[in-house]
């Protein structure tokens, strides 16, 4: 049983992973106007794999049988609801599926101008990390709804709006140059942010289907850094803030399934190669002479990965950060974060006024995190009813279960502590 | 030792809101359940049938009826058949009752296949 190189073609997200591709590479073969046809071509494709792999064994390349039934089904599709002078010669187009370096290389073109149009000014921002996750990503409704926390109908709804704009010939199918490219990788690299911060944060959902999402951002970030055409600093400064945190996942998690704070984790689990990737592209990221949010949010992410403990860790640098990023745009949240380590380099006394007014902006009024906080620093000061009040919010607040987790030990410590 | 036919029964459905990662993991229990078999040494044969359910054919007072599949009383088709070489009924028991077939809703017939010669 050790030897099984059919399971081994199917390992991690093939049929995900390749779904995105062959949206990307039949998209330029037969237009992303007819993206509906196309989406249920791949349908078609993993369905039949489906109902036939079980009898007859997976092929030799799955990949390559994929992409053939995909096109041909597509194809039908196309003959069946098109007017056969709109196809022209469409049909004559040959896809070599065979997976020759040069493929590959088309495929990760194919993919970029995909992701390119998916996060084009034209569609709406709320959509386009939706429509991201599902034509290039392959993600399915159910799984983006899990992952956001959103009813099925209005991601459902989200998309629909999206794709219109695709089916209306609205969008073209281009990796941009020169100054345009500047603009239009902005969106991208937001909706990659966006992705992988709805993964990593300790909100609520599907923990796997979010941890395959920071991955996915990670996987996407790649294909831009993989291609001269889009590869520019801030791209290198975003893979980096993605790997100096992603390397963190093994140790956010302890014995008893609670989520482990930064001080808590242990440092010797963190992964070391992430952790030496990130600084590969953080490297590279200083190389221009922008410096954007995404660098700051790498640089404070990096300055953790390199410090033995909280003690020694350079605070007043990770402030300095905050202080630039709040002066471009303010956020509640990198307040938080700010004042936390306010905290860890002058004392939670010292932090906790700017603590008591962010509270007063209501801004993070639903956020448990804040209330977390507020309880761990009430501890801290030594007013343990206060500090119990903001556990109490804290857990009404939480909907993951590894955060609850944290919060009712933290509460019991209060507790015996009060003894 | 006496081959034995699994027919896979299985209600004609509807897979359009299945996920990639749905299918896949479909896949890969089936993957897994033959490799076991093979590495028992107990696989013989395994075909597919196609999807549309085939034909029907009686001979009636009026001739030779041919009808469509899937036929009306029961809305199920085989989806195709395994051949596995087993010591007892009880021995082929076991090892189909492990196929996903049965996880994912299917019925199983078993037969043991009568030797030729």
């Amino acid at each position: 049983m050790n030897d099984v190189p059919e399971l081994n073609s199917l390992i991690g997200h093939l049929f995900r992973h390749h779904s995105g591709k062959m949206a990307a590479v039949l998209s330029r073969t037969f237009g992303v106007r007819h993206i509906d046809l196309i989406e249920d071509g791949i349908q078609d494709a993993m369905i039949a794999a489906m109902k036939r792999w079980p009898f007859t064994g997976v092929p030799e390349n799955p990949s390559a049988w994929l992409t053939q039934v995909a096109k041909n089904r597509t194809i039908d599709r196309l003959r069946r609801e098109t007017t056969s002078q709109e196809l022209g010669d469409t049909f004559d187009v040959a896809i070599d599926a065979s997976q020759d370096a040069q493929f590959e290389g088309e495929v990760v073109d194919d993919q970029l101008r995909m992701i390119f149009a998916c996060c084009h000014p034209s569609i709406p921002p709320d959509s386009q990390v939706a429509l991201t996750l599902k034509i290039v990503g392959g993600f399915s409704v159910p799984e983006i709804s899990r992952s956001f926390l959103a009813s099925q109908e209005s991601v459902a709804k989200l998309l629909t709006r999206a794709k219109s704009k695709l089916r209306d010939g609205d969008v073209s199918l281009e990796i941009p140059v020169g100054d345009e490219l500047t603009t239009r990788l902005s969106p991208v690299l937001k909706v990659l942010y966006l992705m992988f911060n709805e993964g990593y944060a300790p909100t609520a959902g599907d923990e796997v289907v979010r941890r395959d999402l920071c991955f996915e951002a990670i996987r996407l970030v790649g294909l831009l850094t993989s291609q001269k055409s889009a590869h520019v600093p801030k791209v290198d400064a975003l893979a980096a803030l993605f790997y100096f945190h992603a390397a963190r996942f093994p140790a956010r998690v302890g014995g008893d399934g609670e989520m482990l704070v930064l001080g808590d984790q242990d440092r010797s689990s963190w992964d070391r190669e992430m952790i030496g990737r990130g600084f590969q592209h953080l490297l590279a990221s200083a190389s221009g002479d922008e410096v954007t949010d995404y660098h700051l949010e790498a640089e404070i992410a990096s300055l953790h990965a390199t410090s033995q403990d909280l003690a020694s860790t350079d605070w007043r640098r990770i402030i300095e950060c905050y202080d630039i990023l709040q002066s471009r745009n303010y956020s509640p949240v990198v307040e938080l974060n700010r004042i936390v380590a306010i905290s860890r380099m002058s004392g939670t006394s010292q932090a906790f006024p700017a603590l008591e007014k962010l509270e007063e902006s209501g801004l993070l009024r639903g956020y448990f995190l804040f209330y977390a906080t507020k309880a761990r620093f009430l501890t801290d000061l030594a007013r343990p009813r206060e500090a119990a009040i903001s556990f109490e919010k804290a857990l009404s607040l939480a909907h993951n279960e590894s955060a609850r987790n944290l919060l009712t030990k933290n509460m019991a410590e209060l507790t015996e502590r009060k003894i | 030792m006496p081959n034995f036919m699994l027919l896979l029964h299985e209600q004609p459905m509807d897979h359009s809101q299945f996920s990639a990662e749905e299918m896949q993991a479909v896949i890969a229990e089936y993957v897994a359940w033959r490799q076991k078999v093979e590495a028992d040494g107990k696989f013989v044969s395994a075909e597919k049938l196609k999807d549309e359910g085939g034909r029907h054919l009686v001979h009636t007072d009026d001739g030779l009826r041919v009808t469509d599949g899937p036929y009306a009383e029961a809305a199920e088709v085989i989806g195709g058949y395994f051949t596995i070489s087993a010591d007892s009924y009880d021995d082929a028991v076991a090892t189909a009752s492990e196929c996903p077939h049965l996880k994912f809703g299917g019925r199983i017939e078993l037969r043991e296949v009568e030797p030729t010669g």
